[in-house]
């Protein structure tokens, strides 16, 4: 909900800045549209892949967008013949005026809507996305359309797509008579949105921020860019940079350099030994000995140590920090 | 044999690394003063203030540690060597009943934890586990006062400057 307020707010400085390019590079901008055209049939022929084939076109006006069902996937699919019936209408009624290349019927928003997963996105919102990204860089856009395409053909996708969707459904459920009239309005919708962005282009500097910002998991921006997906990020980060001293574990608690048991210095064995799971490290001359003489209690969190413990060495630590990183970044694609 | 030599050599390394810290630290906890004997540093001595809110307040306490040569697999032995009038201190032998120095050891603990938790137990008798059965009973009788006001004589007597 909050992205799509952002979104919508930001879009507006980049439809302007976007609309001199598209004017000069129309033809440019048709070529893109014939690259696109093939990139939706590999979509396309994925959903029929990974969805299943369901003839029925017949869509129910009010969808509960929030819903994670198979139905609705199957949706997203027949929303996306339909789309692209939609465009080529579009497409083929002229690249006239100004802003013909119209987004909101363009792949583009789609992409964008199927990465925010949003299930309230509007029409409108959805459209001044695609607006949004494409003033980023189309390269950028084009690199990531194909890895979603292929890494993210999960399931979780297509029903975002669905979710987001599902809004323009309903919109063009009740003007299915006339494509025309829809385009018509969406026009009216990008002609305020460039008058707003009229008005606030004499203040680029905060624009540029938000404008990014909203991008928040795509992986190739910037890392200095203040927002709160930097604090999403930030873990894996950690964990790229960690995960070969196997560190993973303790997250921010710093390796120490020497054992604060016996204050020998760590070696390289013993900086890779995590005895117990609390971070607690010691040497493993330490380990052995309070196994072996001592109560054999972690001196960190008194609990008992295992016999075997949560990593004998480095090799068996990286490994055992896969599952860990797996599921870490399992959870970040379920937030995303 | 050879572990034992071990054992004497790790705990010195790890005394000597506790004496270095003391003594680069040594401002940072104005309330404990530990000092390493001249020519054992297996013996140490600490003085400790009284906490404040207490009936220990304005005294100082001298305390006695001796060090195994397990140390830290094993904890330091600690005593008073000034006179208390407290639950968990035996009055005459000046002995500590507390769970850090016994079973609940932890080798990550060192000689300035210790007193820390000796201050902090000053601070917070525990009249049901009493080395000093008439503090624990004054205390487990309700007799604050009573408590309060023999504590008091004691600190004064032992471990406040004489006056005059």
């Amino acid at each position: 909900m909050g992205y799509d307020a952002m979104a919508n707010d930001v879009s507006a400085p980049a439809i302007s800045r976007d609309l001199g390019k598209k004017k000069r590079a129309n033809r440019s901008a048709k070529l893109k549209q014939c690259k696109l055209d093939a990139r939706r049939e590999q979509w396309l022929s994925q959903v029929k892949n990974s969805g299943g084939k369901d003839g029925s076109m017949g869509i129910s006006p009010a969808l509960p967008s929030p819903h994670r069902t198979m139905s609705l996937l199957r949706h997203s699919q027949a929303v996306l013949e339909r789309k692209s019936l939609e465009r080529e209408v579009n497409v083929g009624s002229g690249l006239d005026g100004s802003d013909s290349d119209s987004p909101a019927h363009s792949p583009i928003p789609i992409a964008n809507m199927h990465r925010k997963g949003s299930s309230s996105t509007s029409a409108s919102s959805g459209c001044s996305i695609g607006l949004c990204s494409r003033s980023v860089s189309d390269a950028e856009e084009d690199r990531e359309e194909e890895g979603k395409g292929e890494e993210k053909g999960g399931v979780d996708d297509w029903e975002a797509v669905a979710d987001a969707l599902s809004a323009v459904v309903d919109h063009t459920q009740d003007k299915s008579d006339s494509v025309e009239k829809e385009v018509c309005s969406k026009k009216d919708e990008d002609h305020q949105n460039i008058s707003r962005g009229a008005f606030r282009v004499s203040e680029p500097e905060p624009n540029r921020i938000v404008h990014r910002a909203w991008r928040a998991d795509d992986a190739s921006r910037p890392q200095c860019l203040p927002n709160l997906s930097k604090q999403r990020s930030f873990p894996v980060n950690m964990e790229r940079r960690f995960a070969p001293s196997a560190s993973v574990h303790t997250g921010i608690l710093s390796v120490p350099s020497s054992c604060p048991i016996c204050v020998e210095d760590f070696d390289v064995t013993d900086s890779s030994f995590l005895p117990c799971c609390c971070g607690f490290r010691i040497c493993l001359f330490c380990h052995k000995k309070i196994l072996e003489e001592g109560d054999g209690r972690c001196p960190g969190c008194r609990k008992q140590y295992d016999r075997v413990p949560c990593m004998e060495n480095g090799i068996s630590g990286v490994a055992l920090s896969f599952p860990c990183r797996f599921s870490r970044s399992f959870s970040m694609s379920l937030r995303s | 044999m050879i572990t034992l030599l071990h054992d004497y050599q790790a705990s010195r390394a790890r005394l000597f690394k506790e004496y270095k810290e003391v003594q680069r630290e040594k401002s940072a906890d104005p309330d404990i003063q530990l000092v390493c004997d001249d020519s054992n540093i297996f013996k140490w001595t600490a003085l400790i203030k009284g906490p404040s809110e207490t009936p220990y307040e304005g005294g100082v306490f001298q305390l006695a540690f001796s060090i195994p040569e397990q140390y830290p697999l094993l904890p330091p032995q600690v005593r008073f060597l000034t006179k208390i009038f407290h639950p968990n201190v035996h009055f005459k032998t000046g002995e500590i009943c507390l769970d850090i120095l016994k079973n609940a050891w932890s080798p990550a603990w060192t000689l300035q934890s210790v007193c820390r938790a000796i201050i902090a137990l000053m601070a917070h008798p525990e009249p049901d586990s009493p080395l000093n059965c008439d503090s624990g009973n004054l205390l487990r009788s309700g007799d604050i006062r009573g408590y309060y006001s023999m504590a008091r004589m004691y600190t004064r007597l032992a471990a406040m400057p004489k006056k005059g």
